[in-house]
């Protein structure tokens, strides 16, 4: 993908120097300082978080649709002020919303995406779009959730632009799709894209992004890698019994072995490694020939919420 | 663009086809009514408000009859309800839908994008008041009538003005509602009690449609001018709403 004509900025390509937004008595972002993405080259930063965290709510502030109560931001060298029509220029943002016209055909729907775009972009569009089998003459009506946001990311690739921010573009895709889309934003990255994409899938974020931020409550909770995230995910094991064996007294017992124990509920107990190879620890647990052998044992792949739980212990995602 | 293009070249041939159909047939009429104009006087005389209005049609000949016809009939019923739907689902609509947040997201800043819309909606409202006016004078010419064309241009500017009034009021509402029937059936509501009133000879003159009666146009007609001090006063109204309007909008969160 080309970009446009004027010059990278210095800078990371999305800055936010204490972005706050209230609405009425709730927090919906707390001064929030981060930067995202390479001046030199373009990468993929994961924004991730349960519903309610403030990703969208940042996002929107980003792109101007939302203005902020506080603090400043600069997107690909722009100063985000007024309703940020100048960095919705240099941006492209597609909402985690999916409503559209539905009276419109596809290809209409995507001219109108695209108003205030390089003259280039809906023909790019509309390749990208047919490129995922949508078809371009039928109304929009007649979209299933999965062809509007496919329309949607269509509309979002093809603008030449630095920076592209994407709330949850995959949302609702089979995983086939979802893996197009990501690949796609891959190789759009290493044409230098900056890409912010959130999500609640965890492998997909950790499979494209350098870089995980994770946010709980309109705060910052952690700015990390997916190699990281991984690593601690690997010393992180589950184990859970059948339904007739007393969970506390299992969590019990383990702490009296002196294993640690980073959460229990009814489903089963999560306990910390001493190293990423569970082999040890599980040959342990053999040992123990008077205990309840479990029957699951989860190691290495935690989803959203087990992540939030273990890794950072908030509940709720 | 051509989406609120296509819109309002629909929503304005539909209006128009409306009106054109409602004055065609009045002036049809025009030669029967004439000849029993009596007749008609004594039937309305029970109601002391209708009494006064056919007593000015029969005063003011063919241009009473045809302004009360076109602007104060058919303009200010159909032309307010065409109003106030032209411009409930400019920005409330949008939220209904759920597509606020992709209008907003293209690269094109709120003030263009309202102005837009709100000029879009203006001339679905206004062109149909000027086109189907000045069909008036070939029709006239089939009963053997004539009206001056600029009269009855007077007459559109000053009826299209207070729709448009009508139009920037439910404008505003909706730049700052989420509810585009709940808005729509408010302002109906207020028009149809503001009507109500007006056929009460004793509140009447409490009534915003004593600004568009027939002794009104019938006043522009026979002065050949305008009332400036309404005209005036509808023009300021419209730019206090639309201004109000940029000012939600550009704080609305999607």
């Amino acid at each position: 993908m080309d970009h446009p004509a004027h010059a990278p900025p210095a800078g990371a390509p999305i800055q936010s120097d204490g972005l706050t937004r209230r609405f009425g008595s709730t927090v919906a972002l707390h001064p929030l300082d981060l930067t995202v993405g390479l001046p030199e080259r373009g990468s993929i930063v994961g924004l991730l978080g349960p519903n309610g965290s403030g990703k969208s709510t940042f996002m929107r502030l980003l792109v101007g649709l939302v203005r902020p109560d506080a603090g400043k931001a600069r997107v690909d060298g722009v100063q985000l002020s007024g309703d940020g029509t100048a960095v919705r220029r240099r941006t492209t943002y597609a909402p985690g919303e999916l409503h559209m016209y539905s009276e419109m055909r596809a290809s209409e729907h995507l001219a109108w995406l695209l108003r205030g775009r390089d003259p280039g972009a809906l023909a790019r569009a509309t390749e990208a779009a047919l490129e995922f089998g949508l078809p371009l003459d039928q109304r929009v009506r007649g979209y299933s959730h999965g062809m509007k946001r496919q329309l949607i990311f269509a509309a979002a690739i093809a603008p030449k632009v630095r920076v592209r921010i994407l709330d949850e573009p995959t949302e609702g895709l089979d995983p086939s799709i979802r893996s197009t889309i990501l690949d796609r934003l891959e190789r759009d990255a290493q044409d230098g894209t900056t890409v912010l994409l959130s999500s609640h899938h965890l492998p997909e974020v950790g499979r494209s992004c350098e870089r995980l931020v994770f946010m709980n409550e309109g705060k910052l909770l952690a700015d990390t890698t997916a190699e990281e995230v991984a690593r601690r995910s690997a010393r992180v094991l589950r184990l859970g019994w059948d339904a007739g064996v007393d969970v506390s007294k299992m969590e019990a017992r383990l702490r009296e072995a002196g294993v640690e124990v980073r959460s229990a509920d009814d489903n089963g107990v999560s306990v910390q490694l001493d190293a990423p190879d569970p082999r040890p620890f599980l040959g342990q647990l053999a040992s123990m020939s008077e205990w309840p052998a479990p029957n699951r044992i989860e190691h290495g792949s935690l989803s959203m919420a087990e992540l939030y739980r273990e890794l950072y212990g908030v509940e709720g995602c | 663009m051509g989406r609120e293009f296509k819109s309002v070249v629909w929503r304005s041939l539909g209006f128009a086809v409306i009106l054109e159909t409602m004055i065609a047939a009045a002036i049809i009429w025009w030669p029967s009514f004439a000849e029993n104009i009596g007749t008609i006087k004594s039937l309305a005389s029970p109601i002391p408000m209708l009494r006064d209005m056919v007593s000015s049609l029969e005063a003011g000949g063919i241009a009473a009859y045809v302004t009360g016809q076109h602007y104060f009939k058919a303009c200010n019923t159909l032309g307010a309800a065409a109003a106030v739907l032209f411009a409930v689902g400019a920005v409330a609509g949008e939220v209904h839908r759920g597509t606020l947040e992709l209008w907003l997201a293209r690269p094109v800043s709120r003030v263009r994008l309202l102005t837009e819309r709100y000029l879009f909606g203006i001339a679905a409202v206004a062109l149909p008041v000027f086109a189907t006016s000045a069909s008036i004078p070939w029709l006239l010419s089939t009963v053997d009538e004539t009206m001056q064309m600029s009269d009855l241009m007077r007459c559109s500017l000053h009826a299209s003005l207070f729709l448009m009034a009508i139009y920037s009021l439910t404008f505003l509402w909706s730049a700052m509602g989420t509810q585009p029937t709940r808005i729509a059936m408010a302002v109906l509501f207020l028009a149809i009690f503001q009507f109500a009133i007006y056929m009460v000879k004793t509140i009447t003159h409490y009534s915003l449609f004593r600004l568009v009666d027939i002794e009104t146009f019938v006043e522009i007609t026979s002065k050949n001018q305008l009332n400036w001090s309404i005209v005036g006063g509808l023009i300021a109204v419209n730019l206090v709403c639309y201004g109000a309007a940029l000012f939600a909008f550009q704080r609305r969160v999607p």
